[in-house]
């Protein structure tokens, strides 16, 4: 069966994240997104590994689904054409900070477990080594090495993988606070990895340029933290609707069950380019050279993104693919396509109205950016935003690339360009 | 023999002496541990193969780190003992236990084993046993001892008071004397007079005592030691010899500058070029006090999160909070938390921890399974023989630093050498924090900076305002509000 899975999120008990991000909100937005697995996120907190315990039950092994009593008030909240299926599978990140080599790294890293057991023996280990109640994704100063360990040691189906493996400040891969390879990071404990996660300034042909990434499938979520951003990247996955089938998917290097990834345009995520945001420096790699790395602004060293930290380890030339590869197909939100094309802040009122009634007219966000004939569109929220999904779907859209923590800025339409497709439809 | 190249003229000094007592008086960061263990390594060989070696630690942690060390220079288990001096005498009631006057099947007490007696009475009994050779008893410590000696037990100080007992056969005396032909006692300057007795009895008739420490570092008056016996070593110990490492190889310049001051002007010959950092920072209150701490380990960290982050170098295990008193923890460890910081507090070595056995060793060593970093939370007196790239002292307050508070009052030159231990620990940044009001025990304190920071000369010192450093909106959080 084919589904899409967003595997990487966190609930209300991080820092920084929305406070409606509980379970019903995430049952209600996964079915706005067209998302069938949702991770929990958090797992090891224990006021939401309590939640999880009350308002979950077991569905498809190793998946879980909101009690009926818990789901019931919020179906009426649904548009018809969005209902379906939605399941959690037990996730959590973790931060670890930690010296190795006389060097700090920072490197989070996820865990999904197969079932609540061996998500709360990970949970007791984690407790009794540092405090894990005052922030969903905890901090620790573990070794990475030693977390991997403790999974597997926990639950030899438990998976770990390590998070968006390329952001600079907190990655197993980053510029900042990470290693210059995996084997670095995990030594013999890297065959225990099956999979890693692009994070959202890197796409997936940036990664096969590495040999070292070949034995790892690439996954790709959101990392949401509110529920309006599931799935801004995604898995897609045509194998069996089990947690069995998913382990198998990525730790199966002849599986072929993960079907493709949803990705962010790399350009767009914060930590593409090099640079100060502070500064309003933003560089391309080449740019950075230039300036010997020294922002221009204040003098100190620029924050390395993604790009060039991806040059830097890469040992194969661009165009190349990885063993493990899988197509992709990049999306924007629609929420900020229906902005581009109103020419309105995405976080408008007016969005949030279209949005609704694009979503009720026409079925759900992925159906809408990736599967729905442009003809229905156009019939349903007319000739621009069709004309927009139809160049994001072509990849024909302008980036100003994000840098040091600072998103890139979408451009799908030049000015004028609106009123142009609007009079065509006029004329014809 | 030539000097070897890790070890200094004075250093190479002192591995070498020989034909009379040694006492190393070594500053701290002179690289004590290292100099005991190279002259233990060294006297081994001149051994005769019945002889050993009697290596004395203040705590058990530091016997193993002894052995450890001992181990990697090449010394065999086999002519050494390395221990407290209570594992050690222990060791001795054991062995010679038909010479004792104990009970067959005696057993240590623990303190949690005591029960009935009131805390300041055992205390006081407990300061009696290791301040007093001759006690006259009084109702109270007669009841304790019959309660002991009912239950078949000793407590920590009958341990030494029950080997120098022992140690009046000349019997065996005499065969320890054989026995151990040379005995080093690392932080001399925290023995109590039982101890000077025993030392007085072993290192005679051609055993040669070797003690090192610091007379600035004494800080365990309270509970008996007395930095009187480090002054009259020669006179207790003739002939002796008197050597001094001043190279401090620990500290940035800068810092080891302003702990000589606030000692009084002591010196010592910094060998690091390190860039120091001291600064002085003022809170409105202990809870700002400990927000300012966590907000300075965080930046320190580099970040916590991807909206804070910035270049570092420093991670928890760099890290230490010390304060005087526990009471200072909680708040402290509130404000950790709030920001996700991870922590642990280090109990000081309490009197089990200075006690040992076999089983006992065995018992305390810690399960290291995994690598775990976390800030340190730890009370002055539990830093001694610490070192760490980055120290906080909180409340750096008159009353607290000197001790004078609801009926605690500390030895006014030992609350001043603790103050000067807890500013040695640390090799680049020093923080000395302090509030202007503080909750403690219930009341509300109107605290003045500690006299101490006066001492340290103005160019030495940074101080450091509060920064309302308002957090910086994730975009994600501001977005959530979208729909």
């Amino acid at each position: 069966m084919k589904f899409f899975a967003d595997l990487h999120i966190h609930s209300k008990y991080s820092r920084a994240t929305a406070k409606n991000l509980d379970l019903e909100n995430l049952y209600l937005w996964a079915q706005y997104k067209g998302i069938h697995v949702v991770g929990t996120g958090d797992f090891v907190h224990p006021k939401w590994f309590k939640e999880l315990e009350e308002k979950l039950e077991s569905a498809e092994s190793g998946l879980f689904k909101l009690k009926d009593k818990f789901a019931k008030p919020i179906d009426d909240q649904i548009p018809k054409s969005c209902r379906g299926k939605v399941r959690f599978l037990l996730t959590v990140e973790i931060s670890n900070i930690y010296k190795r080599h006389d060097k700090v790294r920072k490197v989070h890293n996820l865990i999904f477990s197969p079932s609540l057991q061996a998500a709360q023996k990970i949970q007791t280990k984690l407790g009794s080594i540092g405090n894990i109640s005052s922030d969903g994704r905890p901090i620790l100063g573990l070794d990475s090495y030693d977390l991997l360990k403790i999974t597997i040691e926990a639950d030899p189906k438990n998976l770990f993988v390590p998070a968006h493996i390329w952001t600079p400040w907190f990655s197993a891969l980053g510029s900042m606070g990470g290693f210059d390879s995996m084997e670095d990071a995990f030594g013999d404990l890297t065959k225990h990895i099956y999979a890693v996660e692009t994070g959202l300034s890197s796409d997936p042909p940036m990664n096969w340029r590495l040999k070292q990434l070949d034995d790892f499938i690439l996954i790709s979520n959101s990392d949401a933290h509110s529920p309006a951003k599931l799935g801004r990247e995604a898995n897609v996955f045509d194998t069996e609707f089990s947690y069995e089938g998913i382990y198998k998917a990525l730790s199966d290097k002849n599986d072929k069950g993960l079907a493709s990834t949803l990705e962010f345009f790399p350009e767009e995520g914060k930590y593409h380019y090099d640079g100060h945001r502070n500064c309003q420096v933003r560089w391309h790699p080449k740019e950075t050279i230039k300036h010997k790395g020294i922002c221009s602004g204040c003098g100190k060293p620029v924050t390395v993104g993604v790009m060039a930290r991806v040059e830097e380890l890469a040992d194969r030339d661009e165009g190349c693919k990885s063993k493990r590869w899988r197509p992709y197909q990049n999306i924007v939100a629609l929420p900020s396509l229906i902005a581009e094309a109103k020419e309105v802040g995405s976080a408008s009122k007016a969005v949030q109205e279209a949005y609704m009634s694009i979503l009720s007219k026409l079925g759900n966000e992925f159906y809408i950016l990736l599967d729905c004939p442009i003809a229905d569109i156009k019939k349903a929220a007319g000739d621009v935003l069709a004309e927009g999904i139809n160049r994001m779907r072509q990849g024909k859209v302008e980036i100003a690339a994000g840098y040091d923590g600072e998103f890139g800025t979408i451009k799908i339409f030049n000015s004028g360009e609106r009123e142009h497709i609007e009079q065509q439809m006029v004329l014809f | 023999m030539e000097k070897p190249a890790n070890l200094n003229q004075s250093q190479w000094q002192a591995v070498q002496h020989e034909g009379s007592h040694l006492l190393i008086t070594a500053g701290p960061g002179t690289g004590k541990t290292h100099t005991l263990t190279r002259r233990i390594a060294h006297l081994i060989p001149s051994l005769k193969s019945n002889e050993s070696i009697l290596a004395i630690t203040f705590t058990n942690k530091a016997a193993r780190q002894m052995q450890d060390r001992l181990a990697v220079l090449g010394a065999t288990q086999s002519r050494l003992f390395v221990g407290t001096f209570h594992g050690f005498c222990l060791k001795l009631l054991r062995d010679h236990f038909e010479h004792t006057a104990l009970p067959k099947d005696f057993k240590v007490a623990t303190p949690e084993d005591i029960t009935g007696f009131d805390k300041a009475v055992l205390e006081r009994i407990s300061l009696k046993k290791s301040s007093q050779l001759a006690i006259s008893p009084d109702d109270n410590y007669k009841a304790y001892q019959r309660y002991l000696r009912q239950n078949s037990w000793i407590d920590f100080d009958d341990i030494l008071r029950e080997a120098l007992l022992l140690l009046e056969d000349d019997n065996i005396a005499g065969l320890l004397r054989r026995q151990y032909r040379y005995i080093f006692v690392d932080e001399y300057q925290d023995s109590n007079i039982v101890q000077n007795a025993l030392l007085k009895v072993l290192a005679r008739e051609g055993v040669l005592l070797t003690a090192i420490g610091d007379a600035n570092q004494s800080i365990y008056g309270f509970r008996g030691s007395r930095v009187e016996l480090f002054r009259r070593f020669q006179e207790d110990f003739t002939p002796a010899q008197i050597l001094t490492l001043q190279e401090n190889y620990r500290s940035a310049p800068s810092l080891l500058a302003a702990s000589g001051q606030v000692m009084g002007g002591v010196q010592l010959l910094a060998q690091l070029q390190t860039q120091g950092k001291l600064i002085i920072h003022q809170a409105a209150t202990d809870r700002a006090e400990a927000d300012y701490v966590a907000h300075q380990i965080e930046k320190l960290i580099g970040g916590l999160d991807m909206n804070t982050s910035r270049r570092a170098v420093r991670s928890f295990g760099d890290v230490v909070i010390l304060y005087r008193l526990n009471a200072q923890r909680h708040v402290m460890g509130q404000a950790l938390e709030h920001l996700g910081i991870p922590y642990q507090v280090s109990k000081k070595p309490e009197r089990s921890e200075v006690y040992s056995d076999e089983e006992a060793l065995g018992q305390n060593e810690e399960a290291i399974e995994y690598n775990v970093e976390k800030v340190l939370l730890m009370t002055l007196h539990a830093a001694k023989g610490l070192e760490f790239p980055v120290v906080f002292i909180i409340g750096c307050e008159d009353h607290l630093l000197p001790l004078d508070l609801i009926g605690m009052k500390g030895e006014l030159q030992e609350e001043r050498r603790l103050f000067y231990v807890g500013m040695t620990r640390a090799k680049e940044h020093l923080y000395l924090t302090h509030a202007k009001r503080r909750q403690l025990f219930g009341q509300t304190l109107l605290q003045d900076p500690s006299p101490y920071l006066a001492d340290i000369a103005e160019e030495l010192k940074a101080y450091e305002a509060a920064k309302r450093n308002a957090p910086k909106k994730d975009p994600d959080a501001l977005q959530m509000k979208l729909f």
